[in-house]
């Protein structure tokens, strides 16, 4: 991270987008489906307008413009004074869609924004916000005004009260010494005593930042300027829980402003230049003449500087929160941000020694913002450099390795299981894996972030086929490894692309077939036997079998008279090479086809498979491991050499007896196993560790289960225990090896090889009965 | 003897800092600041010379502005800060 503050925040100004659009997304879907209310639009409007004020800050004027028109029209819906139709809403799902491209753009990680598309978006914005006649009238005044406003405040629709005129510019020549000098305000001035005598209605506005404030790139002088904007403004600055220079923090936020505003001028005017720093600072906005006298005769006694340090720390969030709470305002309660204790303590006067001032908290930390209400307690996380978890994960990897090979030396020295040492290491064994667990938990994040990326996805994509599409998701809180979630997008993203392009129908279609118009597409994820599996289904029209197997007849990937089950033709789409689209469109066609979603999924040692039902649609299933971490697996032996078979495909162990072992045809065989016939894959043999086809008794059978719910009968010599292994991937290191998914150090340091056991038992079946069947591995 | 500090022109988030050590480096010293380059003050900085402005006078020592620039004169007193201070006698007698 650079050393640069503003380079830093800006960082996290990026992050936070990148959560706000998570937000704005999620919400604009739950307004879609009907299930939002006016805290919705709410969480809406904040969302673009968090997105404005930084922007703002950065000078990333684009964005500021865009997100002022969204902005502009979501105040509209927040109101009341629109309505929040389907139209209104298609058209923001697609504002926000252009708003995350300019705020790639403005991150360097997207191209330019399409100026055409943006201003189109403006100009529709602006139609829904201001009608269609006032909607070009509006348009140059709002661009006028960003332009103006270097940092994206509130809409200019307002007064623009001269900027300087109201604060009584002061005159450097007057005598100075009849005027208050820093020893200043009487506090009183805080929340009773009109500071100007308000003629017309008005606001007294309280208002104290936090040091957070600042270090977002926020300013009270842009505050105290947009606020002139509003009316006439009149500002008093406290500086009495100033320190001394020497005590002061220079990130510190000590002062604190009365700002009485006059004017005809609405309190959702006033919140509305705060609305973004509403979470970084003491408000408190009260109507001029409205509080009653009663409230100030109940304030606590204030501070001055000179008072006694033994003085009770003047607390000015309750403060203010008592001078708020008897106004008769119809508007909602004023605001009070939860005191931060550590701020509190910053208020030791100048005379008081040094108080160890707060340094602010790190702006990336969302922990810094307090919750609005005291009740909404906001889980305290930090943001914390990848690199260090992953250290601390690859060291905890090797504690386990380490234990491992600790417990096998203790066994090997024939100590006594009941042996203190022996009890000592079972007791570190749980420890050990309750800290591996912790530290997986670190890296788990729900797939939600990739699943947002989605209904934009399907929303362009339907655009350009021409088709109705509906995106189902379901499971967005389904946590898997990081890594995992990173590398999903772009697979979930191709095959998404394909279930509409290839999948769906057109609505003519559709209805020709007696299907509603609009096609569906599910998008899921789930835990299934310690794996994620994700699916993504659609309502189309199911795999063109005998289209397919022509293709791949065509291209000479399977002989012409090869026989194969319905789930083989599905499957062969994964093939290198095979794509089924006639014309190359400009949605999924480009020549890179299933296959390689296929190697994607399987380089996180994940499987895909498709099961698909014509007329009715197509199901992809990817199933990927929860974690490339570490495996729960049983070791067992083959030709002399040790593999781990992951334990969450183990159904049972058995040792076969003869007459249980039947011969089908050459080499296959199957085994009897609870009145089912189990084909049995012998291990040694698919892993080429030998070649001859050896008895099929004397073993260990190890029923498994494929992620297609299949069953078969892994052959092995032996069966050596059960144990969690961690995974060194055999891509990195070496390259694939069909039937492997990793490998191991065990605890006597020797390396073994994980079994993929799909993999494995699809290898045997080719193996023994389809040689000419040559899947892409 | 006075010590003459001359301030930068853009007293935002990043001056804080250096300008307080700057300041107090020549604590206890009669110092003069000069504001003819100021052309934007923000919070944080207003603080350091507020505090600065306090804690000269609590040494009985004079700091004084010259050369105000428009922009930081305007800029001060919609802070709401004491246009005393800025004047240049502001320091008490």
């Amino acid at each position: 991270m650079s050393d640069d503050p503003f380079e830093a925040i800006k960082v996290t100004f990026f992050q936070e987008c990148s959560e706000l659009l998570g937000d704005l997304e999620t919400n604009l879907l739950a307004l879609e489906n009907g299930e939002g209310d006016i805290e919705t639009i709410n969480a809406v409007f904040r969302a673009v307008h968090s997105v404005k004020g930084g922007a703002g800050a950065f000078g990333l004027e684009d964005l500021v413009r865009f997100a002022h028109v969204f902005e502009t029209l979501m105040d509209e819906l927040r109101s009341g004074r629109k309505e929040c139709d389907d139209v209104t809403i298609k058209t923001l799902l697609r504002a926000s869609d252009v708003l995350a491209d300019h705020i790639g753009a403005a991150q360097g990680v997207a191209p330019p924004v399409d100026a055409a598309r943006s201003a189109g978006l403006v100009a529709e914005l602006e139609v829904l916000t201001h009608g269609q006649a006032a909607a070009a009238a509006a348009a140059a005044p709002v661009a006028a005004a960003a332009d103006e406003d270097d940092f994206g405040f509130t809409p200019l629709t307002l007064d623009l009260a001269d900027f300087g005129a109201p604060v009584e510019l002061p005159s450097l020549e007057l005598p100075s010494l009849e005027l208050p000098s820093l020893d200043l305000p009487d506090l009183a001035a805080l929340t009773s005593a009109p500071l100007a005598a308000p003629s017309a209605a008005g606001w007294r506005i309280v208002f104290r930042p936090h040091p957070r404030l600042y270090a977002s790139a926020n300013d009270v002088s842009l505050l105290l300027r947009e606020l002139t904007r509003l009316g006439q403004t009149s500002v008093e600055l406290d500086a009495s829980g100033l320190p001394s220079l020497e005590a002061l923090e220079a990130e510190d936020a000590h002062l604190i402003w009365t700002i009485v505003l006059t004017g005809d001028v609405s309190e959702a005017a006033v919140r509305d230049v705060f609305d973004f720093v509403e979470m970084d600072c003491d408000l408190s906005i009260t109507a001029l003449g409205g509080a009653p006298a009663s409230v100030e005769a109940d304030l606590p006694p204030l501070p001055v500087l000179d008072a006694a340090p033994a003085e009770p720390e003047f607390d000015i969030a309750a403060l203010l929160a008592k001078a708020a709470a008897p106004v008769e305002a119809p508007a909602p309660a004023p605001v009070v941000a939860a005191p931060e204790p550590a701020v509190v303590a910053a208020q030791a006067p100048v005379a008081a020694p040094a108080a160890p001032a707060p340094k602010p908290v790190a702006p990336a930390a969302p922990a810094a913002a307090a919750p609005s209400s005291p009740a909404a307690v906001a889980p305290v996380t930090i943001r914390v450099d990848l690199d260090r978890v992953d250290r601390l994960i690859n060291v905890v990897g090797e504690l386990v390795i380490q234990q491992a090979m600790l417990a096998q030396r203790v066994m090997e020295s024939g100590l006594a299981r009941s042996s203190d040492i022996a009890l000592g290491l079972e007791d570190l064994e749980l420890l050990t894996r309750d800290i591996q667990d912790s530290v997986m938990a670190i890296r788990a994040q729900p797939v939600k972030s990739v699943f947002q990326r989605m209904p934009r996805l399907v929303r362009e994509v339907a655009e350009m086929t021409g088709k109705r599409v509906r995106l189902v998701t379901a499971g967005e809180d389904t946590e898997v490894d990081k890594t995992v979630v990173e590398r999903l997008a772009e697979p979930i993203t191709h095959m998404l692309r394909n279930a509409i392009d290839h999948g769906l129908e057109s609505p003519e279609e559709r209805e020709a077939a007696g299907k509603p118009a609009e096609g569906t597409v599910r998008l899921a994820a789930l835990h299934r036997s310690g794996r994620i599996v994700i699916e993504i289904s659609d309502d189309g029209k199911g795999i063109n079998r005998p289209r397919v197997r022509g293709i791949a007849v065509d291209r000479g990937l399977i002989a012409e008279d090869a026989v194969l089950t319905d789930d083989e033709v599905d499957n062969l789409i994964f093939l290198p090479g095979f794509s089924t689209a006639e014309t190359v469109t400009d949605v999924s066609g480009r020549g890179v086809g299933m296959d390689v979603v296929r190697r994607s999924i399987q380089a996180l040692g994940g499987r895909i498979s498709i099961s698909s039902n014509p007329g009715k649609g197509s199901t992809f299933t990817l199933s990927l491991p929860l974690t490339l971490a570490v495996l729960d697996g049983m070791v067992v032996s083959a030709a002399e050499q040790t593999l781990v078979a992951p334990l969450s495909a183990i159904v049972e162990s058995l040792t076969p007896r003869v007459e249980d072992i039947h011969h089908v045809g050459g080499h296959d065989a199957v085994i009897r196993f609870r009145d089912e016939f189990v084909p049995m894959v012998d291990v040694g043999r698919v892993m080429g560790f030998r070649d001859d086809a050896t008895t099929l008794t004397g073993g260990v059978v190890m029923i498994v289960e494929t992620e297609a719910g299949s069953r078969a009968a892994l052959l092995v010599d032996a069966i050596n225990g059960q144990r969690q292994v961690v995974i060194k991937s055999l891509e990195t290191h070496y390259r694939h090896v069909d039937g492997v998914s990793a490998a191991t150090i065990l605890g006597d340091g020797s390396v073994a090889l994980i079994l993929d056991i799909d993999a494995l038992v699809t290898a045997g079946r080719r193996k023994s009965n389809r040689p000419e069947l040559k899947m892409a591995s | 003897m006075s010590v003459a500090i001359s301030l930068p022109a853009v007293l935002d988030l990043r001056a804080a800092e250096p300008l307080k050590t700057q300041l107090l480096a020549v604590r206890g010293q009669e110092t003069t600041l000069d504001g003819s380059d100021v052309e934007r003050l923000g919070g944080l900085c207003l603080q350091v010379l507020l505090s600065a402005l306090a804690t000269w006078r609590a040494d009985g020592q004079a700091l004084t502005f010259i050369n105000v620039s428009e922009a930081l004169a305007s800029q001060w007193s919609a802070f709401g800060a004491s246009a005393a201070d800025l004047a240049p006698q502001g320091q008490l007698a």
